[in-house]
């Protein structure tokens, strides 16, 4: 039988604590799941929250705090945007490619018909953005299809290092929509050096050219820098550079190198430091596109429905939130 | 900007913090500005009063008597919570132990709360009394583990039922904010059952003197009463406070907290 003292520590407990604040309280260790229950019960009646049971203790909040959901900018809730990853080959082999994409990987492709079936279920599901990303998507054959599958359902942008617009897929790109579609094509630096050494000889120029050849046929270039985090703050040149380009302050992104993939340095990115993007591969559901080749971020290995793995990813997301909660109130520093 | 009117509370805990400054916030900018000061207990809160450092008081219904006390009656009550019209003590026993109405509490152990607490101790042993039962006929358990806060912590009170647990009590006082809080009856089927409760009194109110003049204290009151649950601005501290609104002051439910000061003989100041 459970102690019934256990609903008197709770009341007397959590009424001393600060809104917010977490208590631990020991379960009866004859039958501590009965016990969990009751817990549970008394925080669902009181207006308070059960955090978490391990073992013989529950952690227990002082009132609700709020849905870590609501607390993100409307862009940032997990399946507004979808990532997918189209093929992973590429025909660059860049040194800190998060997904270790090179022209020696293995084609995984989702194909036409996974794809068409992820757009129509994304609209469905509440995504208002499609991200396509490769490795390098115009190494598909079909990627026109592909695209234009996408831009029919949702505003689409796709990822390229913009190095083969040229003959056949020229032809591609020019039967793409820039009404519907934004290309966001990788450029490092103001000058060849330091994106050369790290995408390749003359990588540099031939992004150039494909950026004003997207220009030409309408798009908008979105220009996304990967730059290590010690580099982040010498902007200056990089972004006149851009400016010189035409491309508009808003569609420069910089972001901080991930050590992931084939990075030997870089940001340490975990589910606990990640809001999730929900990305997909022909693997599975991923956290997020920096970990799309990574076990440890790994969802679920089911696409379909997309809906549930969405789902599933913002109810983790939220578990994860409330462990670090809970974990910053067992660590005060005072 | 005139001075804002102080208001003064009890810090029974961390959360008066956020009650108040929430509270505050609210009247900011509004035609009845506010701050408050924190005391650590209603006789320091009563004779901050008095002395005229806040202009009104957040009182328990003992600390409202003891003001009426000292001032000869001239001191007024502005507000309460709707909680606090209809507050009520629960005589709280272990299911099945045959206890029924006060009478039976004859030759038992009763764990009471503070004995500052109107609820969990002045008001319980003013209805044992009432009930026919004279001094002595119960065994009075006194748990004195919050005096000065009136019995706000609620610790005393779990500490009654505590007792009742360990068998050192037959029977327990407590507030129904108490009751409630342990979920009645129906989160621990078998544990506790309530043999009797009392009728309904007033507990807290806002208390002023004279001093402060009607032009200044009607604005505060027309603005406080004018919080709204359904507003999300106002709800998340009328839930911590612990009501659905503010209403005027109901006088009439202190008569028998008045009458059991005067038969125990409690003074108007500790």
């Amino acid at each position: 039988m459970v102690n019934h003292g256990l609903v008197l520590n709770l009341v007397e407990r959590t009424g001393a604590l600060p809104m917010g604040a977490t208590v631990t309280v020991s379960l009866d260790e004859g039958d501590p799941e009965h016990s969990a229950e009751l817990v549970a019960a008394w925080c669902a009646r009181s207006g308070n929250e059960l955090v978490e049971v391990r073992g013989h203790v529950a952690i227990v909040r002082r009132g609700r705090r709020p849905d870590p959901l609501a607390e993100l900018a409307p862009d940032q809730v997990p399946g507004t945007r979808l990532w997918i990853y189209t093929n992973f080959d590429c025909n660059l082999a860049c040194d800190y490619c998060c997904v270790r994409s090179s022209p020696q990987s293995p084609r995984r492709a989702l194909g036409a018909d996974r794809v068409a079936q992820l757009a129509a279920e994304a609209v469905d599901a509440g995504v208002r953005e499609l991200i396509l990303t490769g490795g390098e998507p115009f190494l598909l054959p079909d990627l026109d299809t592909l695209v234009a599958t996408c831009t029919a359902a949702l505003p689409t942008t796709l990822l390229t290092n913009a190095m083969l617009f040229r003959g056949r897929r020229l032809d591609m790109l020019k039967r793409m929509d820039p009404a519907r579609l934004v290309l966001q094509i990788s450029l490092d630096s103001a000058t060849p050096e330091l994106h050369d050494r790290h995408r390749g000889a003359r990588s540099w120029e031939r992004a150039v050219t494909g950026i004003r050849i997207a220009q030409a046929e309408g798009f908008t270039v979105r220009v996304a820098a990967t730059l290590e985090p010690d580099r982040i703050n010498e902007l200056g040149p990089f972004r006149d550079f851009l400016d010189t380009l035409g491309i508009d302050r808003e569609n420069q992104v910089i972001r901080a190198l991930a050590h992931r993939g084939v990075a030997e340095t870089g940001l340490e990115l975990t589910v606990e430091s990640l809001i999730p993007e929900v990305t997909i591969t022909a693997d599975g559901v991923y956290w997020h596109p920096v970990s799309a080749d990574h076990d440890d971020q790994l969802v679920t290995r089911e696409l379909f429905p997309l809906r549930d793995a969405i789902t599933e990813v913002q109810r983790r997301f939220v578990e994860h939130r409330a462990r670090a909660d809970a974990a910053a109130q067992w660590f005060p520093c005072a | 900007m005139s001075t804002p009117l102080i208001v003064g509370s009890v810090a029974y805990t961390p959360n008066v913090v956020t009650i108040w400054e929430g509270i505050r916030d609210y009247f900011a900018n509004g035609p009845a500005e506010m701050d408050f000061v924190l005391f650590s207990n209603y006789g320091r809160q009563v004779d901050g009063l008095l002395a005229g450092h806040i202009d009104i008081a957040w009182n328990t219904n003992l600390a409202w008597v003891r003001t009426v006390a000292q001032t000869n009656g001239e001191c007024r009550a502005l507000a309460m919570r709707d909680t606090d019209t209809v507050f009520q003590t629960m005589f709280v026993t272990r299911t099945g132990s045959a206890l029924s109405g006060l009478e039976s509490l004859k030759g038992r152990r009763l764990a009471l709360g503070s004995e500052d607490s109107a609820q969990a101790a002045i008001l319980p042993v003013h209805y044992h009394q009432q009930a026919g039962l004279a001094e002595g006929d119960v065994e009075l358990l006194r748990i004195n583990s919050d005096v000065g806060k009136h019995g706000d912590t609620g610790r005393s009170e779990l500490d009654a039922l505590r007792a009742v647990m360990d068998d050192l009590a037959d029977a327990a006082a407590i507030g129904i904010n108490t009751w409630e809080a342990i979920g009645r009856d129906e989160l621990m089927p078998g544990a506790f059952e309530v043999f009797w409760e009392s009728p309904t009194y007033s507990h807290c109110n806002f208390t002023t003197l004279p001093t402060l003049s009607e032009e200044r204290a009607e604005p505060w009151v027309e603005q406080l009463l004018a919080m709204d649950f359904d507003n999300p601005a106002h709800r998340p501290i009328l839930e911590m406070e612990g009501l659905r609104k503010w209403v005027p002051p109901h006088l009439d439910g202190y008569d028998s907290l008045f009458k059991a000061v005067k038969q125990q003989g409690i003074p108007a100041r500790w």
